[in-house]
């Protein structure tokens, strides 16, 4: 993975080949890029030293020729000869951690080089050691837990050139530190954080054998058993399949990391401290010319865990181990009973997370996943699934690299309760590995699918929804090839089945991506009915176009003064035409009703064209939109406001006619949805952009998604036994508002749907994510004193409407999954729907369920009262205490004992400190 | 004073391409020169020349090698995987005013522009691999083409049939009706 600069154009491993050798015959190509190409060829220069140095370093033990010792060594003598060139050195040392912090899987090789190089020169190990040890300060004080604990992997890795116990007094100290955070909370994840460090760290400090580091594993192991063995209270929020009902086996374990890291540090104990992974570089370095006796030993650096442990910017979670692969017939992975499976998970994790600026270079480094680990740890690259069945019998070693490389990807694809980066980057890695090694990775990924689909049904939510997310992005990019005969015999299930539910919606999403001619083409026959008629229309049809639907002359003439952009003042003619005419058929109706269906209806036509087109005329509406939403329909006089609801004003007042403003957005999101019910996603983004411009609240986003059957609509019923709505919409995209008689028995069914999941999740993360910005406000300390109350009083309410709206979620949800909701309940008597649709939609309801269940609790533990007020304190007690070590420190510099190096202390010397203390937020 | 920041251990894909680059780069050194000329009227010392450029904050992306048949609506549901999008504009012919296979796209953060083009550019979309590149912001007029047929200068001189894209490039095709109708 050397970077072009360095190594000519080398990126990613392949030479590319748009070398300087050919510059002349392009001279006349005229292209932008080709300005530097053109450029008179230098003549051969000798390579400065920092550069060669930092080539062969970005590609230690990448060569599948040479050696990683012989690359090890060759880099010290390099270094150690070149010592006088303060720019190498310099840059040799940044280098050397910025290899630890970014490519994991180097740290022990990049630690080689630096005991090759302290045989002959201990300046070189004595800098390294400091920088080191200044970095881990400074990542503990700033919580960057992830960064600490690869930093002091390498100074674990380098107990060999230390005097004493090495890293062993700091694995203590987190111990302790972790026993007390875990005392003071049951929540705590800080702490797990922590005890994972320690756990994780002693593999790489036992690699210098030592009885006394035995014995100091064992003690730390035998305090640590109890955090990590104890059940933790959010475990159960973050598991993959948290539904699996009696009598079903679940698909995966799902067992908690530090639980397994802890048995597995057992079973090494018992096995001599094997470690079978790890590649035995440290124990086999060579002695020096001198000896082994005659090298330096250095001081280990000092490194001082805060006392108020920061708990970083990133809310932890207890961590499970997610794998497609593990614990099956073939252990084409290491079993969850080996070290292997959960050290080689974490160096492939944090690759991933820390290089996602290059996923090229990520998928590179993945399908090179066997050099950096010990000979004879995997099966060779791309083995055929078959034949791993007779090696098996032979009693070989199975694990397949890609196997591990897929399960790694997916493990963050499907994280809760939020993956680090957006999901579309873990996408954009498989497509990278696919691109590197097809054939090698494309049968694990097939295999990866084929679990996922098989579990589908029980899995949590909202994995099932990234899990179609990724599958149908992922098709895309690949010609939308998939093997769909295997799913064939899913295809005439009810819409209900939660296989069917995922064939639906991968379609859908497919063609949102593309178009549905092109899809229906990659698909086998019995899935063409999937696609309707309506989805190859680019334009639906305006319903309005008909005379049999009532008050098709009005919406026609709306559609007509849309057209001509008329300004707001001509709309009143004919919306209230539309009104009285509703009235006079049904007294007690909501007259907005119809009229809004008809507006927004022929907006909707009218901006069918383009995304553009349909906002722009929004944009032109939403005062109209948003009076309407009011509940007043102003047919004069547009700055008069009423708060009379009463429907006999229209007598008294003939130019404002007035309903139930709330029922009127439902109707908004009715109409919008039904007029795109063949393109559900154009009505999910449109549904967002009227959120933007407050025509909808979210309250009347999810009442129009979960509130089912007449209860919740009380207008609506009669609407609907006019037929000017959505009842003749069928295949559920008519329920809400269209809440009469004839959709009593189904209520939950619009669960089983996926954008309807989409658009309410969007929807929660807007309310979320605005609530979570004024508390990073808050707490980041950017508002001045005098608007701090102000602040607060804002968080307050958004807060409470938050709590709200989530409550408001799970009683809806929950009523469908016990059965009680008004729908279910009248069914069950009398309507004929069978025992196995109302299970199916009990289901549904506890999949919903589950989901915002966490999603309340993830948010109490970020905005409410007791996060925000610990999130002030940490942020408060950090600042002390960094300021207090400041000036420790300084004066331990003065009287010259500076076991620490104090030049870029606060961070600013690198872009590491920004990221540590920065807003990386999850979106 | 700028701060220092180490070289990753490999590129970054968030950066602007070279030509974006050039561009933002000619123009500032342009300013420098207009500010150096004004110093040196004044007799004043030399300004701290600015690191602020155009993309340092840059929300939008210019997005190319689009089919001509791509729809607003399937770039906003791939580029909304990267956040909120604040506006789309499409690139059109300048005398056709028909999509000529570009776009901008504007988000609402920097942060979502710089991941776009970490993990949306020179992936698929409708089965072309697109290029990403961050852009100083839309302004009116640059929607359209500038070759001379009213596209892309891009699809002037293309010798590949591409039918994503119009077959083969528009001056290209002009010559050879030339040729026949010599003959």
């Amino acid at each position: 993975m050397a970077d072009a600069e360095s190594g000519g154009r080398r990126s990613g491993g392949g030479y590319g080949g748009r070398g300087h050798q050919n510059s002349k015959k392009r001279r006349y190509r005229g292209d932008d890029d080709d300005h530097y190409e053109r450029r008179p060829q230098r003549r051969r220069y000798q390579e400065p030293l920092a550069q060669k140095v930092r080539r062969e370093l970005l590609q230690i033990a990448e060569s599948q020729t040479r050696t990683p010792e012989d690359d090890a060594r060759n880099i010290a003598t390099i270094v150690v000869e070149g010592f006088d060139d303060l720019e190498m050195v310099k840059s040799f040392h940044e280098l050397i951690l910025q290899l630890v912090l970014e490519q994991p899987f180097k740290i022990p090789f990049v630690a080689v080089v630096i005991i090759y190089a302290n045989q002959q020169k201990t300046e070189i190990a004595e800098e390294t050691l400091a920088r080191a040890g200044q970095k881990a300060q400074q990542f503990a004080e700033a919580g960057s837990w992830r960064e600490f604990k690869l930093v002091l992997r390498f100074l674990a890795c380098l107990q060999r050139i230390c005097d004493g116990e090495g890293v062993f007094p700091i694995l203590d100290e987190l111990f302790n530190k972790a026993a007390d955070l875990q005392e003071q909370s049951a929540e705590d994840a800080v702490g797990l954080e922590l005890v994972k460090i320690i756990l994780l760290t002693i593999p790489y400090a036992l690699q210098e054998r030592s009885p006394a580091f035995e014995e100091r594993t064992r003690d730390l192991l035998a305090k640590t058993e109890i955090i990590a063995d104890a059940p933790h209270t959010l475990h159960s929020l973050v598991d993959p399949y948290p539904a699996v009902p009696e009598g079903v086996e679940r698909p995966m374990a799902a067992s908690s990391v530090i639980s397994l890291l802890q048995k597995q540090l057992q079973h090494e104990s018992e096995n001599n401290w094997e470690f079978s992974c790890i590649p035995k570089l440290i124990q086999n370095v060579a002695p020096g010319p001198d000896g082994e006796a005659a090298v330096k030993k250095h001081t280990f650096p000092t490194i001082i865990i805060p006392e108020a442990v920061n708990p970083g910017s990133r809310p932890l979670f207890p961590e499970i181990y997610f794998s497609l692969y593990a614990d099956q017939e073939l252990e084409t992975v290491p079993p969850t009973t080996d070290i292997s499976s959960t050290l080689l998970r974490d160096s492939l994790v944090d690759t991933i997370n820390m290089l996602d600026f290059n996923r090229t270079a990520v998928a590179q480094c993945l399908i090179d996943l066997d050099l950096y680990w010990a000979q004879g740890t995997f099966v060779g690259r791309g083995k055929q699934f078959d034949t791993l069945r007779e090696l098996a019998a032979d009693g070989k070693k199975i694990w397949k690299p890609e196997d591990m490389a897929v399960d790694a990807v997916f493990s963050q694809i499907f994280q809760l309760p939020s993956p680090e980066h957006r999901l579309v980057y873990f996408h954009s890695v498989i497509t990278e590995c696919c691109k590197v090694a097809p054939a090698a990775i494309a049968p694990s990924l097939g295999r990866a699918i084929r679990f996922l689909y098989t579990n589908v049904d029980y899995m949590d939510l909202e994995l099932a929804y990234r899990f179609l997310d990724w599958f149908a992005h992922h098709l895309s990019n690949f010609e939308f090839r998939w093997k769909w005969t295997e799913w064939t015999g899913d295809v005439d299930k009810t819409n209900l089945h939660p296989k069917k539910a995922f064939i639906v919606g991968i379609i859908d999403k497919e063609i949102r991506l593309s178009f549905a001619k092109r899809i229906r083409e990659t698909l086998p026959q019995i899935y063409h009915p999937l696609i309707s008629e309506g989805k190859e229309k680019d334009t639906p049809d305006f319903k309005y176009a008909s005379d049999q639907v009532p008050f098709a002359k009005e919406a026609r003439e709306i559609h007509g003064l849309l057209r001509n952009k008329a300004p707001d003042g001509a709309f009143a003619g004919p919306l209230t035409a539309i009104a009285r005419a509703s009235l006079d058929h049904s007294p007690t109706s909501n007259p907005l009703l119809p009229a809004t269906d008809a507006f927004v209806t022929a907006i909707c036509f009218l901006g069918s064209k383009s995304l553009s087109h349909v906002l722009s005329c929004i944009d032109r509406c939403k005062d109209r939109l948003l009076a309407l939403g009011r509940g007043q329909l102003v047919t004069t006089h547009p700055d008069t406001t009423t708060e009379n609801g009463d429907n006999d004003a229209l007598e008294a007042q003939p130019e404002i006619v007035t309903g139930d403003g709330a029922a009127v957005k439902r109707q908004i999101v009715q109409s919008v949805v039904s007029y795109w019910r063949d393109h559900p996603g154009i009505a999910v983004s449109l549904v967002d952009k009227l959120l933007n411009y407050t025509v909808l609240t979210p309250q009347s986003v999810l009442e129009w998604a979960l509130m089912t059957g007449s209860s919740g609509l009380p207008d609506a019923g009669a609407q609907a036994a006019d037929g000017a709505d959505a009842t003749n919409d069928g295949m559920g995209m008519g329920v809400g508002e269209a809440g009469g008689p004839r959709e009593a028995g189904r209520a939950g069914s619009k669960l089983a749907e996926a954008y309807v999941y989409e658009m309410v999740a969007s929807t929660v993360a807007k309310v979320t994510g605005r609530v979570r910005q004024i508390v990073a406000m808050r707490t980041r300390g950017e508002v001045p004193e005098q608007h701090v109350a102000m602040l607060d009083e804002h968080l307050e309410r958004e807060r409470a409407d938050m709590r709200g709206m989530l409550e408001s979620v799970k009683d809806a949800v929950g009523g469908v999954a016990s059965g009680a909701a008004d729908g279910m309940i009248e069914a069950e008597g009398q309507v004929p729907v069978s025992q196995e649709d109302l299970q199916l939609r009990k289901q549904w309801g506890l999949r919903w369920y589950k989901v915002f269940e966490r999603k309340g609790i993830v948010e109490e533990g970020v905005v409410g009262e007791a996060a925000v007020q610990m999130a002030a304190e940490v942020a408060r007690k950090a600042a002390e205490e960094a300021e207090a070590n400041d000036a420790r420190l300084a004066v331990k510099e003065e009287t010259g004992t500076d076991e620490v190096k104090m030049e870029d202390a606060n961070g600013e010397a690198n872009g590491y400190g920004d990221v540590a203390n920065g807003d990386d937020e999850i979106r | 004073m700028a701060p220092y920041t180490m070289r990753n251990t490999v590129d970054r894909l968030d950066k602007p391409s070279t030509y974006t680059a050039n561009k933002v780069e000619a123009l500032k050194n342009r300013k420098r020169n207009r500010n150096q000329r004004d110093d040196d009227r004044e007799g004043g010392r030399e300004k701290t020349p600015e690191f602020q450029d155009n993309l340092k904050n840059a929300t939008t992306l210019y997005v190319g090698n689009l089919s001509f048949y791509t729809t607003e609506e399937q770039i906003h549901e791939l580029f909304a995987k990267c956040g909120e999008i604040k506006r789309l504009i499409m690139g059109l012919d300048r005398f056709q005013k028909t999509p000529c296979g570009f776009c901008f796209v504007e988000y609402y953060n920097h942060q979502d522009a710089l991941d776009c083009m970490k993990y949306i550019g020179g992936t698929k979309l409708d089965e072309r691999l697109i290029r990403t590149d961050l852009d100083e912001g839309f302004s009116e007029g640059r929607q359209y083409g500038r070759g001379k047929s009213g596209g892309q200068v891009r699809d002037e001189y293309r010798n590949e049939f591409d039918p994503g894209r119009g077959g083969y490039g528009k001056a290209l095709t002009e010559d050879l009706d030339d040729e026949k109708i010599l003959r």
